[in-house]
């Protein structure tokens, strides 16, 4: 074959472009530390890519949410605990006003503690978690005890009070957050009322607030209970959490291995790019070969 | 009997001869490095012998020779090669222009990144859950009403952008077309010169390469066939005559674009075109060739000019994928079926047509849900995604250009219906955030109209088939290239000029030019024994 002059500088500028070109991707590579810039570099790659941000995203979201459930299960159970300490100290009480040595003035005193302790339970029925009412369902704008009386559940225009407010975890899974308490609020308030009635009234005898001690007994059971089923939840929250936590782990190594660049890889490769292309340049320097002009007189 | 002086006029032949060659080695080296240029070479051939034959001529012991004569200057050139050049040019043409199509469409679509529709379509997604979990915030609600705005807006740009970069291939059609028929002109102009001056015995051998260039950029237009016409007259044997071009079509149908001086123009068939006859508005249906006269009035011509006169369009379909013109019509649209009534197909419109798909199933998926559940004053949802461009807006033709959100719920973020409660104004449900659970997860439910899945696999898979379709442009453009480069090294190897060569030829024509001087000068000897010093006996 003839070779001539010009091929060669046309082919020495080829090898240079092409070897920029590498370079160029490469440079890409490391500084984006992606391996795919554009579908066409790898439409495998950065197809999975949409759907593993997605799947992190989700992971991310779920965790958010998983915050918001702690808020609602914690403040449901930090109020309960207040109920039942509150309860704690009325079961004192009933104990000392129904020994009959007690005078109904004694008991008269009691009495302005118990309704204290009534205003007090009845404000924690209200407790509110940013702008929500945690206690009544749905209804979250509506506080359970309006001033005087507690919300009728039974009224048929507040259907919402019972309902469950729910937060997705997972997906397809969610978790009821909300804890419905109006039965257990009404029942205390009504007992705490009957007691405040008779000890202000002074004719009950010791022998009938003893028997109200027993029903102190039921309600701070039936606390317990709806404690215990905050508490049960919480446990799964943890458990989930905890999933969460290992799944936001696989799903950022899962991305990261589909188009993130291995550094060291790539580097390397650069490194050998850059001999290359000097190689190549250094090429440039001998295109311009001594030619038979150089020769002849 | 030959002549005293036949040793002087076969010397001066001589000199001429090499003289020419010399000058021929002049230009050539002059021009090594002109793009195009192929090396001249002069062909010597010795003039004939003494005595010619005839009954008057003389008789001598030998046929003597009289010298040499410059036959012709020719360039040296493989026309196979060329024609496998301009095979590997209109492949070429078709793959760096798709592939360029497409790495604009994904600049567009920007995937994968953290600012494309996918990570606004998450955003939208993480709102609704936000939304679920405050539902009577009216934080939570604003950020739904702005991440659904930044979804119609990525819907929006998309559409404004590709129908954009559209535009402009109508334009770089109107653009190539245009320096088709002008390279088409210059081809006709040349060919008048070329026929002109070979009758004469001469070999135009610059005319041929500059030709034979427009011919080169001429086949990345499309795939061309050529045929030459040889002069009459006195013309050299190695003469190559005027060119006759035509476009090849897919089944080897020929459309004569070149006929000696004579040039065909080509022009765009589309319902909608610009005034200059080249620029599609709408789909291309075909192309069809005019010729123009001097007053600029344009005359049909069918596939071989047998009869003028009526439109002959060829069918957008029956040119085969080959050349940077078909290559933009693909991008740009064209009718299926190559008239008016055909659907349009084409990388752009075809993206267009995918996204509209999108955009519509979702808005009106979104719409439905949205229009189940009740918003924060116990009202029954409203529309969520509206057409833009109805008056008053409502939800009808939702597309990917027109789509975004309702104007009251832009106003009143409280009127995202959040809760799935019975419509009930009394006493709204302010805490329920359960539809907008639904509202949320709705971007993983599969729609009929997307082929049975979500609109985030489907975008998925717009994405992978964008990327096959870039990664093949772009490994073909790549596999042309090279193969070009090979046939474009074996031109050169027979066409370009070696600087080495040359001076060799220099070298052996300076030499033979000595030669000739010395052996006129030995004539010259000779005559002036004869001359001078003969008849002087005694002297």
């Amino acid at each position: 074959m003839r070779v001539t002059q010009s091929m060669l500088s046309n082919n020495m500028l080829r090898n240079v472009s092409n070897s920029y070109n590498k370079m160029g991707s490469l440079q890409d590579q490391i500084t984006t530390g992606k391996k795919v810039n554009r579908p066409s570099d790898d439409p495998v790659v950065a197809m999975k890519g949409i759907g593993y941000r997605a799947q992190l995203g989700k992971v991310e979201q779920f965790q958010r949410n998983l915050g918001e459930v702690n808020n609602w299960l914690d403040s449901s159970d930090d109020a309960l605990d207040k109920v039942g300490s509150a309860m704690q100290r009325v079961n004192e009480l009933l104990v000392q006003a129904s020994n009959d040595t007690a005078t109904t003035d004694d008991r008269k005193k009691i009495e302005v503690e118990i309704s204290q302790i009534r205003t007090h339970i009845q404000n924690v029925a209200n407790t509110k978690v940013g702008d929500k009412h945690i206690f009544s369902g749905t209804k979250t704008t509506k506080p359970l005890h309006d001033g005087t009386n507690y919300i009728d559940p039974s009224d048929p225009s507040y259907p919402s009070l019972n309902k469950d407010v729910e937060i997705e975890i997972f997906d397809g899974v969610n978790m009821k957050v909300n804890t419905n308490a109006i039965d257990v609020f009404k029942d205390i308030d009504d007992m705490l009322a009957a007691i405040s009635t008779d000890m202000t009234t002074g004719t009950a005898s010791g022998q009938d607030y003893s028997t109200y001690l027993t029903s102190i007994s039921d309600r701070m059971n039936e606390i317990l209970t709806t404690r215990a089923d905050i508490g049960a939840r919480q446990n799964r929250v943890e458990l989930m959490d905890n999933r969460l936590q290992s799944q936001e782990v696989i799903a950022t190594k899962q991305m990261s291995e589909n188009e993130d660049i291995d550094y060291e890889k790539v580097i390397t490769q650069m490194i050998t790019q850059e001999s290359v292309h000097r190689a190549a340049l250094s090429v440039g320097a001998r295109i311009i070969q001594p030619s038979l002009v150089d020769f002849i007189r | 009997m030959r002549s005293t002086f036949m040793g002087l006029e076969a010397s001066k032949r001589g000199l001429f001869t090499q003289q020419s060659a010399l000058y021929t080695t002049g230009h050539n080296i002059s021009n090594a490095n002109t793009a195009g240029y192929s090396r001249q070479r002069v062909n010597m051939q010795p003039t004939l012998g003494f005595p010619g034959t005839g009954l008057n001529a003389p008789i001598t012991p030998g046929f003597i020779g009289t010298g040499v004569e410059a036959g012709s200057v020719q360039r040296i050139r493989d026309s196979f090669v060329d024609r496998q050049y301009r095979q590997e040019s209109n492949k070429l043409g078709y793959w760096e222009s798709r592939s360029q199509a497409i790495s604009q469409m994904e600049d567009v679509l920007n995937e994968p990144s953290d600012y494309g529709l996918a990570k606004s379509l998450d955003e939208l997604w993480k709102s609704l859950q936000d939304l679920s979990v405050n539902p009577e915030n009216g934080g939570a609600r604003a950020v739904v009403v702005q991440r659904g705005i930044a979804v119609a807006d990525s819907f929006n740009y998309m559409n404004k952008s590709i129908t954009e970069i559209q535009d402009n291939t109508s334009k770089e059609i109107g653009i190539s077309l245009n320096n088709v028929n002008s390279i088409l002109e210059q081809i006709g102009d040349l060919n008048r010169q070329i026929t002109a001056i070979e009758p004469n015995g001469y070999m135009p051998n610059d005319l041929y390469d500059a030709r034979d260039n427009l011919l080169d950029e001429l086949g990345t237009f499309f795939p061309i066939e050529t045929s030459n016409v040889l002069s009459g007259g006195n013309a050299l044997k190695v003469a190559e005559g005027s060119v006759t071009v035509s476009l090849k079509l897919k089944d080897g149908t020929l459309l004569k674009v070149v006929d000696g001086k004579d040039f065909a123009q080509l022009r765009v068939t589309a319902t909608d075109r610009e005034a200059d006859n080249v620029t599609p508005n709408s789909m291309v249906e075909g192309l069809h060739l005019v010729s123009v006269d001097d007053a600029g009035i344009e005359t049909f011509l069918n596939n071989d000019w047998t009869t003028a006169g009526a439109a002959v369009s060829q069918n957008i379909n029956s040119f085969s994928d080959l050349g940077k013109l078909k290559s933009l019509v693909n991008s740009f649209g064209y009718s299926s079926d190559g008239t008016p009534a055909g659907t349009e197909k084409g990388l752009f419109p075809d993206m267009i047509a995918k996204l509209n798909l999108m955009a519509k199933s979702f808005a009106e998926e979104f719409n439905a849900l949205h229009a189940n559940g009740t918003d924060m004053n116990g009202a029954q949802g409203g529309t969520f995604f509206i057409n833009k461009t109805q008056t008053p807006e409502n939800a009808t033709d939702i597309d990917a250009g027109n789509i975004y959100i309702a104007t009251a719920i832009i106003d009143n973020s409280n009127l995202i219906a959040a809760s799935d409660s019975a419509p009930d104004p009394l006493n709204p449900e302010e805490g329920n955030g359960k539809q907008a659970l639904t509202l949320a997860n709705m971007k993983f439910n599969s729609l009929v109209a997307l082929e049975n899945v979500s609109v985030q696999t489907y975008f998925q898979g717009v994405i992978g088939k964008l990327g096959v379709d870039g990664q093949q442009a772009s490994r073909l453009m790549f596999n042309t290239v090279t193969l070009q480069q090979a046939v474009s090294e074996r031109r050169a190897s027979i066409s370009s000029v070696s600087l080495d060569e040359e001076m060799t030829n220099m070298i052996t024509f300076q030499q033979a030019y000595n030669a000739s001087a010395r052996m006129i000068t030995v004539v010259d000897e000779t005559l002036d024994k004869i001359i001078n010093g003969m008849g002087r006996v005694g002297n």
